[in-house]
């Protein structure tokens, strides 16, 4: 089975080379891919000084469109199964291969790793927290489903969803709204625990302003993408 | 409407129409994004020519004041035209997008095969 991990890489130069050492010590079998979103550090130079496996995008595109890029690239290349992780260190490599497990077991379509099942390791702000649950809440109301981690980026997903992203990626905050177009098209979403870190570098892509924008927009795309129709 | 009124906004409306078919010669203007800034000034121009047309429709909509219908018709106009400029750039974001993801994949496949 063919398994690639995507890290969507924007201005990472500090994170980086520890992320690629994560995931080649503890997600033996994975293959992976930085997509640098035409970052203005070192990131690429650091990258390629590595002989990192690497895409850079001749323009930024925001996060979506960096992990499309991804996607694009596992559907190409024959990819079985392909998760995301941040260049940040927010993620923690050694539970991919758990993850990988979880699905086959779960006979799952997309596998999400939650902060919130358990309640371990770093849980984000109070009023992060409270938009999650109010995105749990409207998810619930219109998919029937409850994902309890909906913003999480640490998400693994098979071939027949790797077709759906590949095509198909919301352009920034991708992660509620794509959750809600994988439930649409009848796949199985499930949930494991993990532990998330503290970002170790670089900044959210989410400030106090652009955070009422996000609720806003996030809302919209989900409410928008529940009135679509699937086959 | 005055009789002078109506030779102002019939010049004025003139010099703009040659002034976008001059643009469209020198294709600094796509035509496709231009067809509905020709329909609204033609339009103008058919309803500044005859006023009479103009107080039957307002009247028909209840439009006191003739001359408040051409602004409200130049309004209705402008945001269809703004309405086609937005779904064009909706459009073109999708195309840039998917056209630097399929050239950075080429150029990567490009690299890895040296």
């Amino acid at each position: 089975m063919k398994k690639l991990v995507i890290i969507p890489a924007y201005n990472e130069s500090e994170c980086i080379e520890q992320t690629i050492k994560d995931i080649r010590e503890h997600a033996q079998g994975f293959d992976y891919l930085i997509v640098n979103d035409c970052s203005t550090d070192q990131t690429r130079e650091i990258c390629e000084k590595n002989g990192f496996n690497l895409v850079n995008l001749p323009i930024n595109l925001g996060i979506g469109g960096a992990v499309q890029t991804g996607y694009r690239y596992a559907w190409e290349n024959g990819y079985d199964v392909a998760v995301q992780i941040d260049g940040d260190g927010q993620h923690d490599a050694s539970f991919l291969q758990e993850m990988s497990e979880a699905m086959i077991r779960e006979s799952a379509d997309m596998l999400i790793g939650s902060r919130f099942i358990e309640k371990e390791g770093f849980q984000s702000s109070f009023l992060r927290r409270v938009g999650i649950t109010y995105f749990t809440a409207l998810i619930k109301l219109l998919t029937g489903t409850t994902i309890t981690d909906p913003t999480s980026g640490l998400r693994m997903i098979n071939r027949s969803v790797i077709k759906i992203f590949a095509k198909d990626y919301p352009k920034d905050y991708p992660e509620p709204e794509s959750v809600v177009a994988v439930l649409r098209n009848k796949k199985q979403v499930k949930e494991i625990p993990v532990i998330m870190r503290e970002r170790q570098g670089g900044s959210s892509s989410i400030g106090s302003i652009r955070s009422v924008y996000y609720m806003v927009k996030v809302t919209l795309a989900i409410l928008v993408e529940s009135l679509r129709r699937y086959k | 409407m005055s009789l002078r009124l109506q030779a102002i906004l019939l010049i004025l409306l003139i010099c703009i129409l040659i002034g976008l078919i001059t643009q469209v010669k020198r294709k600094k203007l796509d035509l496709k994004y231009t067809l509905s800034w020709f329909a609204l000034i033609i339009a103008l121009i058919i309803l500044t020519c005859f006023p009479k047309l103009l107080i039957i429709i307002a009247d028909f909509l209840g439009i006191t004041t003739p001359i408040n219908m051409i602004f409200f018709c130049g309004f209705c106009f402008s945001l269809v035209i703004i309405y086609t400029l937005t779904a064009a750039i909706s459009k073109m974001a999708d195309n840039i997008r998917s056209l630097t993801q399929k050239i950075a994949l080429l150029e990567k496949g490009e690299k890895d095969h040296e």
